[in-house]
């Protein structure tokens, strides 16, 4: 920065008979530093000289300023004991003492963290996967030693909470439900429609919606949208009590807070996701059957007859039985994400978005187990 | 001043010059920091203030007691303009809070500092980030190591020790948290400092120690402060004064040595505990 003459310049040096004198006009202010930093910079000060300070023509003075002008001083060599003060208010002396006394050593660079390399990184990262599987695993046998102690001491289920639950993860979670699958199967209905018209084999939707809403559509619907909704309310849930240390005060009043927290959300969604799945089943053939009534000549009642026909009932039963595994899989994943929530907020809003994501990948992950474990489609 | 720094806010912040003692001397008979006039506030359908007046003078630390529910801490959301009261006035730097613009009460929140209950520290953030979080919005053209430089000093203003700057807020004790958030307060040389609760949570040893901090921090910087406190020891020790806030209104305003002597039930009772000593 230069130099340029202004009306009143913030500080300037004087050589005189008994040493230096730097004089101090003006406001040595924070908001004023980048100025008092180029024209302080660019004195000649002499370290083997005696320095007086003299403050006649200050202004305000504030703790920056202060600091500013005596780290300065004293990195030339010229520590606060050496100055010569003059004219300086009661106030301001104090605050100089002040400063000079609790200025600490810090070098400015010494917080910052030197960028990781790569192999840092995926050191890093395959730590980090290690230790979670690692806790997940012993969080899936922690609840598991939970539920053989429930089973042998069935007095011990907390039913206020199950209810609880059961109603925000099952009965709150029907309309959403009912809604996404019926629209699934209007879509279903109406794009297989336009293929089989071409064939005039109108009737075949039937056949097609039937296994496919059954079978798949509704089972994954209904899972994402628990993974999404309820998986999310867990985690975040249980980790606003961990951060509030409420899951701390649960263990000091003698509970497991598996018992009281992990397992009623457990039970409830995997009671819960086979009969909204279900739901889900009927809610997409009705859709399907009002898009084959309107758009495809076929008869509600035709629809209904024919699906019965040609959908057999295992393979509704199929769809139905993999949902408690989809459940276990998200209650779990959900309440151990939970449980490993840091005490800040942003951990909190990191493990409820990672939840959601594992959660989803879980619940496709098994459901591609199951296609490939039972292929077969007729019973 | 030459135009290399236009970005720089405009002169006259500060009313207040520091460092020139027969100023702020003048000061201090004409224009108090902070005041309240005939202040309501309705909450949950009961009125917790009832017509609250008071003043602060420059240079003052200020104690508000009153029971627990007495509306302390809602008294210092409503000075800082996070709540709007239902009745009355309330004044900073003579200007009234519910008159004023969204762009002049930024501007005038840059010249006080709250120190919250708990720290309020950004838990995302290291101590050191915390700190230059007001500087950086405020001030965004100072440049790195003038950041660095004022963090690390008012860090040090606050007590803390060197290595508590890389820390996050999660690490830090309740002591070293309540420090952290006093530094990240004056990050921006505020004139005049709310503080609820300061000493709340904290041993006694730490809590003299913050109060002792905090006289020398008033005396130096020429701040003045609003504390709401629980703690005897911080009033005799470290208020000038003390405002008895009881039933929705100020019952006593003065010296901590009037104060205790005042002939009123809840005074009697909340002085008495300490009545032995």
């Amino acid at each position: 920065m230069s130099n340029a003459a202004s009306p009143e310049p913030c500080c300037h040096l004087e050589l005189g008979a008994d040493g230096q004198v730097l004089r101090l006009r003006g406001d040595w202010t924070l908001a004023r530093l980048p100025e008092l930093q180029a024209r302080l910079h660019a004195l000649a000060i002499d370290p083997l000289q005696p320095l007086q300070l003299d403050a006649s023509g200050l202004g305000a003075l504030d703790s920056a300023g202060a600091n500013h002008l005596l780290s300065h001083l004293e990195r030339l060599g010229v520590p606060f004991p050496n100055l010569h003060l003059a004219g300086f208010s009661a106030q301001g002396l104090a605050l100089l003492n002040l400063v000079a006394g609790r200025r600490g050593g810090v070098a400015p660079h010494s917080r910052r963290r030197g960028r990781r390399g790569l192999r840092q990184v995926v050191g890093w990262h395959a730590f980090d996967i290690a230790r979670g599987t690692r806790s997940g695993l012993a969080f899936i046998g922690q609840t598991g030693q939970a539920l053989g102690h429930l089973l042998r001491h069935p007095g011990l289920v907390r039913w206020r909470e199950l209810f609880v639950q059961l109603e925000m993860v099952g009965l709150r979670a029907l309309p959403i439900v009912m809604l996404m699958s019926y629209l699934i199967g209007v879509v279903f209905a109406y794009l297989l429609g336009i293929q089989m018209q071409k064939f005039s084999a109108n009737h075949l939707v039937v056949d097609g919606v039937g296994i496919g809403i059954a079978r798949e559509m509704a089972p994954l619907i209904t899972a994402v949208l628990m993974a999404g909704r309820s998986g999310a309310a867990f985690t975040a849930h249980l980790g606003a009590m961990k951060v509030n240390q409420e899951i701390d005060a649960i263990v000091t009043l003698g509970l497991s807070p598996f018992q009281v927290l992990v397992l009623p959300r457990l039970f409830a969604i995997v009671l819960m996701l086979p009969l909204l799945t279900f739901v889900a089943d009927v809610a997409g053939f009705v859709g399907a059957a009002h898009v084959a009534a309107w758009h495809l000549d076929i008869p509600t009642a035709s629809f209904y007859d024919r699906l019965r026909d040609v959908l057999p009932l295992n393979t509704v039963l199929f769809g139905l039985e993999k949902t408690p595994v989809f459940a276990a899989a998200i209650a779990l994943i959900a309440c151990h994400s939970g449980f490993t929530v840091k005490r800040d907020a942003r951990s909190v809003g990191l493990h409820t978005t990672a939840t959601v994501v594992r959660s989803i990948v879980a619940v496709i992950l098994i459901d591609a187990i199951f296609a490939v474990a039972y292929p077969e489609i007729e019973p | 001043m030459s135009d290399e720094h236009s970005a720089r806010p405009p002169e006259g912040m500060r009313t207040l010059p520091r460092g020139d003692s027969a100023q702020r001397k003048g000061a201090q008979m004409t224009a108090p920091v902070v005041e309240v006039a005939a202040l309501r506030t309705r909450l949950d359908g009961r009125w917790v203030h009832d017509g609250v007046s008071f003043t602060l003078r420059p240079g003052e630390i200020v104690a508000l007691i009153g029971g627990s529910g007495s509306g302390k801490t809602v008294l210092l959301n409503q000075l800082v303009g996070l709540r709007h009261p239902d009745g009355g006035q309330v004044k900073l730097f003579g200007e009234d809070l519910a008159r004023m613009g969204v762009e002049a009460l930024q501007a005038l929140r840059r010249r006080f500092g709250l120190l919250f209950q708990d720290g309020a520290l950004f838990s995302a953030m290291r101590v050191a980030e915390n700190v230059a979080a007001p500087l950086r919005e405020h001030l965004p053209w100072l440049s790195a190591p003038l950041r660095d430089e004022v963090v690390d000093l008012k860090l040090a203003l606050a007590g803390l020790p060197v290595d508590a700057a890389c820390k996050m807020p999660s690490e830090l004790s309740g002591g070293m948290r309540k420090r952290a958030a006093l530094a990240r307060a004056l990050a921006l040389e505020p004139e005049l400092l709310f503080l609820d609760e300061p000493t709340s949570g904290l041993d006694p040893i730490s809590a003299r120690e913050f109060d002792s901090t905090l006289r020398v921090l008033v005396d130096s910087l020429g701040l003045t402060v609003l504390l709401t406190t629980h703690d005897l020891d911080s009033l005799w020790g470290l208020a000038d004064r003390v405002i008895v806030l009881f039933e929705g209104k100020v019952i006593a305003d003065g010296p901590v040595r009037e104060v205790a002597r005042i002939e009123h039930a809840w005074i009697r009772s909340y002085f008495d505990t300490r009545a032995l000593e």
